[in-house]
C-alpha cells in the first residue's frame, strides 16, 4: 500500500519480522469482531432472561465464547487456543453428528439450520487461522518446562 | 509504533513464561488432566457411539476441549484461554441458570448434575489459573499491532 516508512513495514500482506501479517490480525480481529457482534445479539438475551425450564449449557458456553471474542479483538494471536478450539470442536460436531445425519437423510429444520450456522465454520476458520504461528508456537516450540 | 517495539507482544510468551513458579506450571498441568480425565470418560463414549439422532452440540464442545487440553499438557500458559474460557462459562451458566434453579428449586436430575459438575469448575479454576500472569499478559500487556 502507499506506505511512507517502507523500509519499516515492506507490507501489510507479508508478515516480514512480525509473527503474522497485519493483513492476518485484521482478519483474526474481524472474526471475533463478528462472532462478539453475532453472540451479543443471539445468545446474551438469552442469559439476562435465561429460560426456567432451559437446561442452559450451550447459552452458557456460547457466554464463555463471547468474553473469549472481546478479548481477542485486542490480543489476537494469545487467543488462537481459542480459534482452535472453534475450529475442533465445529469438525469434530460436522464429523460426527452433522454429515452422518445428513447423509442418512434423518433431516430435520434444526439440522439444516444447525448444518449452516456449524458446519460451514471449520472451513472458515481454517482460512482465518494463522496455521503457520500455530505450527512454530504449538508443534515445534519446546514444551514449557518440566523441572 | 515501531515495528521492533510492536513485535514484542507476539514474541513475549517464550518469555513471560519464566514469570510462573514450576509448581504453577505443574498445577496447570494437572488441571488439563483432570479436564483429560473426566471429559474422556463422561464425553468420548457420547462422541464416538451415539443414536443417529444426537444433536450432539454440547458433545462436540466439550470434546473439543477434551482434544486441546492435550496440548495443554505440553503448553499450559500458552493454552491458558482454555482453561479461562473454562471457568468464564461456567461462571456464567452457574449464575443464569444454575443458581436461580437452585434457589427456584426447579433442578431436575440432569441440571443438578450439571450444577455439580460446573461448581467444581468455578471453584477450582481461580485456584489453578495464576492470575498476576494473565494481569500482565492479558490486561496490561499492549494489544497486539494495529498498523
Amino acid at each position: 500500500m502507499a506506505s511512507t516508512a517502507d523500509s519499516a513495514s515492506p507490507s501489510i500482506w507479508k508478515r516480514g519480522e512480525h509473527e503474522v501479517s497485519l493483513v492476518r490480525l485484521y482478519v483474526m480481529r474481524a472474526a471475533c469482531l463478528a462472532a462478539a457482534i453475532a453472540l451479543g445479539s443471539s445468545n446474551l438475551p438469552a442469559l439476562i432472561w435465561p429460560d426456567p425450564m432451559g437446561r442452559g449449557m450451550i447459552t452458557g458456553i456460547l457466554g464463555g465464547l463471547w468474553v473469549m471474542a472481546l478479548i481477542g479483538i485486542r490480543y489476537p494471536l494469545m487467543m488462537v487456543p481459542i480459534f482452535l478450539f472453534e475450529f475442533v470442536w465445529k469438525t469434530i460436531w460436522l464429523l460426527r453428528f452433522g454429515l452422518p445425519q445428513w447423509l442418512a437423510g434423518s433431516g430435520s429444520p434444526r439440522l439444516s439450520a444447525d448444518l449452516i450456522e456449524i458446519g460451514l465454520f471449520p472451513v472458515l476458520f481454517g482460512l482465518v487461522i494463522p496455521w503457520g504461528y500455530v505450527w512454530r508456537h504449538y508443534v515445534r516450540a519446546p514444551a514449557e518446562r518440566w523441572r | 509504533m515501531a515495528s521492533t517495539a510492536a513485535q514484542a507482544p507476539e514474541m513475549a510468551p517464550a518469555r513471560a513464561e519464566d514469570k510462573v513458579s514450576l509448581i504453577r506450571l505443574y498445577v496447570l498441568r494437572a488441571a488439563y488432566l483432570l479436564l483429560i480425565v473426566g471429559l474422556g470418560g463422561l464425553i468420548v463414549p457420547q462422541i464416538v457411539s451415539h443414536p443417529i439422532s444426537d444433536r450432539g452440540i454440547i458433545a462436540a464442545l466439550l470434546g473439543g476441549i477434551w482434544l486441546l487440553a492435550f496440548i495443554g499438557l505440553l503448553h499450559p500458559l500458552r493454552m491458558l484461554p482454555l482453561l479461562m474460557f473454562e471457568f468464564a462459562w461456567k461462571v456464567i451458566w452457574v449464575l443464569a441458570y444454575g443458581l436461580p434453579s437452585w434457589s427456584a428449586g426447579q433442578l431436575t436430575p440432569v441440571t443438578s448434575e450439571d450444577l455439580t459438575n460446573t461448581l467444581v469448575g468455578v471453584v477450582l479454576m481461580p485456584l489453578v489459573i495464576p492470575w498476576g500472569y494473565v494481569w500482565r499478559r492479558y490486561v496490561r500487556q499492549p494489544g497486539a499491532r494495529w498498523r
